[in-house]
C-alpha cells in the first residue's frame, strides 16, 4: 500500500481529497456514493439509456423533484409522504445496528428482531377494537419490548455461552420466519392476498389515503419519532454513562473490564437497546408502511440497514442521511423504470452497488489510517507482515 | 572462516525509539550449541529473526557457510537450510502431526491414478522414520489438539529436520516445559548436535547453558558483552555479565517509615487459561510506607499476582485481605473503590482506551461517580476540569491538550496518563507493574520519584518489574519469583544486585 502511494499519484490524490481523520467521516460515504453512481450510471449506459435522466427520475419519483404530470388527487407532496413512509423503518433499523456496532457487536438479525415485534404487535393490537389513541402507543411499547427482548436473549447468550452473536441472531432469524409464518398460516393468514389478516385502520403507525387541500396521501405518524430517537441514540452514546460504558466495551474489551465495567453485562444491555430500536422498524414496517405480513418472508430493511448503518459512519445523524438516499432510490425506483424503461431490477442493482461501495468505505478508511500509519515506520510493518506468513512454512 | 557456518558482523537494529541490536557480531561453528543469554529485551530475539529473515538489519551483514547472504524472508533462510522454533508454536490445532509438518511442501502422489492428491500415507510414514532418528518419539496422526506442549515442540523440531534444517534456532525452548520435560529436550538437542547439526539456544536461563551449550554469546541492552566457553567459565561470572553492570541512574531514597499492614497475601495460587498453575502458594505482606518489589525474569507468575490482586484474574486458592478485609470474590470495581490502584504491565491494551480522549482516559476509574456523572448523565465539565488539573499537576504533553486522542500520544505521556489517574484514586495500594518499559531515561526518573513520593506519602507498594536495577534503587523488601513460586523475601539492604540476579536465575545458593 505504502508504495503504491508513493508511486502512485493518482492514489495520494485520492488520499489528500480525502483529507483528515475527521473530515473523513464525510468524505468517505460521499467518495463511496460517488463510486456506486458512476458503476450505476455505466450498468444503465449498457442498456443504452441516459444515466443523468434516470437519476433524475429517481428524485422525481421518491417526490423530491416534481414529475412532469401527476395523476388524480396526487402530487409531488404525496410521493415524498410516501417515500417518508419507506424511510422511517429504515432509520429505525439503521441505528439499530449501530448501537450494536458501537459495542463491537455486529447484530445480523435486525430483520428478525423487526418480524417478532411487527407479529407481536399485530395479533395483540392490530387484531383489537382499541381505539387508536391507545392502540398506537401500544403498538410501539409492544415493538420496543418484544425487540429488545429478542436482543437481549442473543446478547446474554453470547455473555453466558459465548456463542457469537452473529450466529445465533442469523439462527433465531429463521427460528422467527418459520414459527411466524406458521402461526400466520395456521390462524391469522388472509386467503385472497396469501398474507396475515390486515390490521385494524387504528393500530397502524401509517394514516392511508388522508385527504388534504384535495390530495390523497399517507401520512406516516411513525416518522414524527425518527429524528428525536436518532438525536437520543446520540445522548446516549455520548452523554450518558451507559453509553460510555457500552463504547469502552466496544473499542477495548481488556480495558473495559480493568476499569471494572462488567462486559457482559453491557453486551447484554447493548444487545437489548439494538434489538428496541430493531423493533420500532418492525412495527413501522409491518403496522406502518404495510398493514399485513407475508409469511415466510424476512424483509430485506434489516440487512439493508446494516450497510446503511456503515454508510452513515455508525453515527446517528450520519444515519439519517443515508437512510434517506437508500429510500430515495428505492422509492424512485417504480417511476424510473416506467418512463425509462428500464427493469426495476435496476434500480436494485444500484442500491446493491450503494450498499457494497459504502461497506467498502469502511475499508478504504481502514487502508488510508494504515497507509497513513505505514508512512514513518513502513519498514517495521512489512517486517511484522513478513513474520505472520513466514511463520507458517517453517 | 569456514569453520564458521554462520557469521553475524555488526549487526544493528533499530526500532522506533530503541536500538534492538547495536554493532553485534557474533560467528556460530559448525556442529556445536551456541547460546545465545541476555535479560529481556536485551535483543536475543531480534538478532535471530534477522537470522531467520523475519527483520532485516538496518547495518551489518550475514554470512551463511562464508557466503554472504541477503535473508530476506522466512522461506529464504528455509532454503538455506536455517530453521526456528519460535516461543509460541505456529502449529494448525485441528491438523494432525504429519500434516502441519509437511505443509507447505507436501509430497503429492496420484488419487485413483488421476487426480493429484497430498500423499498422507507416505508422510506418515516418513514422518514416523524421522522421528525415530532423532528420537523424537510422536504419533504423526494425532492431531495438534490432542497433544500436549512439549509434543508440540517436538512436532515443531521436526518440521525444521523434515526441510534439512542443519542450523536450529530455539527460542525461549524451555519457557513453556515442565523440569522433566526440559530435561528431554536437553537430551534431544545434544542428540541433534552429535548427527551434526547446528545449533542456538535462546535462553536466559544459566543452568541450561551450562549443561548443553559449549559456547555463550552474552547480550545486555542490544550490545554484545562477551563470547565465552561454558565449560570454563562459572555460572557466577556468566550472571554477572549478564546482570552485574553498574547501575546507571542513582535514586535519591530517604530511609523508610513502615506504618501498619495494608495487604496482606496467603498462599496465593493462580492459575492460566490452560489450567497451569503459574503462582503457586506465593505468601507476602506490604505495610504502610514500603515499596515492596517483586523481581523475576518475565513469565515467573509476577504480572499474574499482580492481576490477582487487582481482580483481572480469578484466584484458585489463598487469601488476598486489604487492611484485614478479605477481597475474595469481589469484583475489579469493589477493589477499585476498597483502595488499589493499579498500573497494568500492558498500558496500551488494558491501561488506555486508545481511541478515547485524554479526558476520557484520565476518568477511565471514576466516570461513573459524581461529579462526572449525574443521574446516569456524564458530566462534561467534570471531565474537562479534571483533564486539565491533571495535565498540568503531571506534566502530561500531548497535541491537542485533553481533547487528543491518546493514540496519538508518546509512550511516555500515555504512562503518565494512567499513574497520574491512579494516584489520584487516592488509594492505599498502588500496584506497579512494569511502570519504565520501553520509555526514555527522563520518563523512568521522573516515574521513580513519582513512587516513591507515593511511599512517603504513607501508602503501600508493590512494584513489579523485570529491571532489575529498578527494584534494586527503589525497593525495600524485595521478593524473587521463579517458576511461580516466591523464592526469597528480605529487606533490600541485605541483598545486591548480583545475588537477586541468581535467584531471578533460579541458582538458589547465594
Amino acid at each position: 500500500m505504502n508504495k503504491d502511494s508513493k508511486a502512485n499519484p493518482f492514489v495520494r490524490g485520492v488520499l489528500t481529497t480525502l483529507g483528515d481523520e475527521k473530515r473523513q467521516s464525510i468524505s468517505i460515504p460521499l467518495f463511496a456514493i460517488l463510486l456506486s453512481l458512476i458503476a450505476g450510471a455505466i450498468v444503465i449506459l449498457c442498456l443504452g439509456k441516459n444515466p443523468l435522466t434516470a437519476f433524475l427520475s429517481f428524485l422525481q419519483g421518491s417526490g423530491i423533484l416534481p414529475k412532469p404530470e401527476y395523476a388524480a388527487k396526487k402530487s409531488i407532496i404525496t410521493d415524498l409522504m410516501s417515500m417518508i413512509n419507506m424511510w422511517t423503518p429504515m432509520i429505525f433499523a439503521a441505528l439499530a445496528v449501530a448501537v450494536a456496532l458501537k459495542t463491537g457487536l455486529f447484530n445480523i438479525g435486525v430483520s428478525g428482531q423487526m418480524l417478532v415485534a411487527g407479529f407481536a404487535a399485530s395479533i395483540t393490537v392490530g387484531y383489537s377494537n382499541l381505539p387508536a389513541a391507545i392502540a398506537m402507543p401500544l403498538v410501539l411499547v409492544i415493538g420496543l419490548v418484544c425487540g429488545g427482548a429478542v436482543g437481549a436473549l442473543i446478547g446474554w447468550l453470547k455473555h453466558r455461552f459465548n456463542i457469537n452473536e452473529v450466529v445465533t441472531s442469523i439462527m433465531l432469524n429463521y427460528i422467527f420466519q418459520y414459527v411466524i409464518s406458521f402461526f400466520i398460516n395456521s390462524y391469522y393468514i388472509n386467503p385472497v392476498s396469501r398474507q396475515s389478516q390486515p390490521i385494524s385502520a387504528a393500530a397502524r403507525l401509517t394514516l392511508v389515503d388522508v385527504p388534504v387541500f384535495g390530495l390523497k396521501m399517507d401520512i406516516p405518524l411513525g416518522f414524527l419519532l425518527t429524528i428525536p430517537i436518532a438525536f437520543l441514540v446520540l445522548f446516549l452514546l455520548n452523554k450518558t454513562r451507559v453509553g460510555y460504558e457500552l463504547k469502552i466495551v466496544g473499542l477495548n474489551k481488556k480495558a473495559a473490564k480493568y476499569a471494572g465495567i462488567k462486559v457482559g453485562k453491557s453486551m447484554v444491555t447493548s444487545m437489548a437497546i439494538s434489538g428496541a430500536l430493531a423493533g420500532l422498524a418492525g412495527v413501522t414496517l409491518y403496522l406502518g408502511y404495510y398493514n399485513s405480513i407475508q409469511p415466510r418472508v424476512l424483509t430485506s430493511v434489516g440487512f439493508d440497514s446494516i450497510a446503511v448503518c456503515l454508510l452513515g459512519n455508525s453515527h446517528p445523524i450520519g444515519i439519517l442521511f443515508s437512510s434517506l438516499l437508500i429510500s430515495i432510490i428505492s422509492k424512485g425506483s417504480n417511476y424510473m423504470s416506467s418512463i425509462m424503461g428500464i427493469p426495476q431490477e435496476i434500480a436494485q442493482v444500484i442500491t446493491g452497488l450503494i450498499l457494497l461501495f459504502s461497506a467498502c468505505g469502511a475499508y478504504i478508511r481502514y487502508r488510508v489510517a494504515q497507509a497513513r500509519e505505514e508512512f514513518p515506520g513502513g519498514k517495521l510493518q512489512i517486517g511484522a507482515e513478513s513474520k505472520e506468513k513466514g511463520g507458517d512454512k517453517v | 572462516m569456514d569453520e564458521y557456518i554462520v557469521e553475524m558482523r555488526h549487526i544493528t537494529k533499530r526500532f522506533p525509539g530503541i536500538v534492538a541490536n547495536d554493532d553485534v557480531s557474533i560467528a556460530v561453528k559448525k556442529g556445536e550449541i551456541f547460546a545465545l543469554l541476555g535479560e529481556n529485551g536485551a535483543g536475543k530475539s531480534t538478532l535471530m529473526s534477522m537470522l531467520f529473515g523475519m527483520y532485516e538489519p538496518d547495518e551489518g551483514e550475514i554470512f551463511i557457510r562464508g557466503k554472504k547472504a541477503n535473508i530476506t524472508s522466512p522461506a529464504h533462510a528455509t532454503q538455506l537450510n536455517i530453521g526456528m522454533v519460535h516461543q509460541h508454536f505456529k502449529l494448525v490445532e485441528n491438523y494432525t502431526i504429519t500434516e502441519n509438518i509437511v505443509l507447505g511442501q507436501e509430497p503429492s502422489s496420484r488419487f485413483l491414478g488421476l487426480l493429484p492428491a497430498v500423499d498422507i500415507k507416505g508422510s506418515n510414514k516418513k514422518i514416523a522414520e524421522l522421528s525415530k532418528r532423532y528420537g523424537l518419539e510422536v504419533d504423526p496422526k494425532k492431531k495438534i489438539e490432542d497433544i500436549n506442549v512439549s509434543t508440540r515442540q517436538r512436532v515443531e523440531i521436526l518440521k525444521m529436520l523434515y526441510r534439512e534444517a542443519e542450523i536450529l534456532i530455539f527460542d525461549e525452548p524451555t519457557a513453556v516445559l515442565t523440569p522433566q520435560e526440559i530435561e528431554f529436550l536437553l537430551e534431544i538437542i545434544r542428540g541433534l548436535r552429535n548427527s551434526g547439526k547446528t545449533i542456538i539456544l535462546i535462553t536466559h536461563k544459566l543452568e541450561e547453558i551450562k549443561k548443553v551449550a559449549d559456547r555463550c554469546a552474552v547480550l545486555c541492552r542490544g550490545k554484545l558483552v562477551g563470547v565465552m566457553d561454558v565449560a570454563t567459565t562459572s555460572t557466577k561470572t556468566m550472571a554477572n555479565m549478564m546482570v552485574g553492570r553498574e547501575v546507571n541512574f542513582c535514586i535519591d531514597k530517604d530511609p523508610a517509615q513502615f506504618g501498619e499492614e495494608i495487604l496482606k497475601v496467603e498462599d496465593l495460587t493462580v492459575k492460566n487459561h490452560d489450567g497451569l498453575p503459574v503462582v503457586k502458594n506465593v505468601s507476602f505482606s506490604i505495610r504502610k510506607g514500603e515499596i515492596f518489589a517483586i523481581a523475576g525474569v518475565s513469565g515467573n507468575g509476577q504480572t499474574e499476582v499482580a492481576d490477582a490482586i487487582s481482580g483481572l484474574l480469578p484466584s484458585c486458592g489463598g487469601k488476598i485481605l486489604l487492611n484485614g478485609n478479605d477481597l475474595s470474590g469481589t469484583s475489579v470495581r469493589e477493589r477499585t473503590l476498597a483502595g488499589i490502584s493499579y498500573i497494568p504491565e500492558d498500558r496500551q491494551e488494558v491501561g488506555l482506551v486508545l481511541d478515547f480522549s485524554l479526558a476520557d482516559n484520565l476518568a477511565l476509574k471514576e466516570y461513573f461517580k459524581e461529579p462526572f456523572c449525574k443521574k446516569g448523565v456524564l458530566q462534561d465539565e467534570a471531565f474537562d476540569e479534571q483533564g486539565e488539573r491533571l495535565v498540568k499537576e503531571y506534566d502530561i504533553r500531548s497535541g491537542q491538550g485533553i481533547s487528543t486522542l491518546v493514540r496519538s500520544m508518546s509512550g511516555g505521556n500515555q504512562q503518565k496518563a494512567i499513574i497520574a489517574r491512579e494516584i489520584e484514586l487516592g488509594s492505599e495500594l498502588m500496584i506497579f507493574v512494569q511502570p519504565t518499559r520501553g520509555l526514555d531515561i527522563g520518563a523512568i526518573e521522573h516515574i521513580h520519584k513519582q513512587i516513591l513520593t507515593q511511599r512517603d506519602a504513607g501508602r503501600a507498594i508493590l512494584l513489579i518489574s523485570l529491571e532489575l536495577d529498578e527494584i534494586i534503587g527503589l525497593a525495600d523488601t524485595i521478593g524473587v519469583m521463579y517458576t511461580g513460586e516466591m523464592l526469597n523475601i528480605a529487606p533490600a539492604e541485605t541483598l545486591n544486585a548480583i545475588q537477586v540476579g541468581e535467584y531471578m536465575m533460579g541458582v538458589k545458593s547465594v
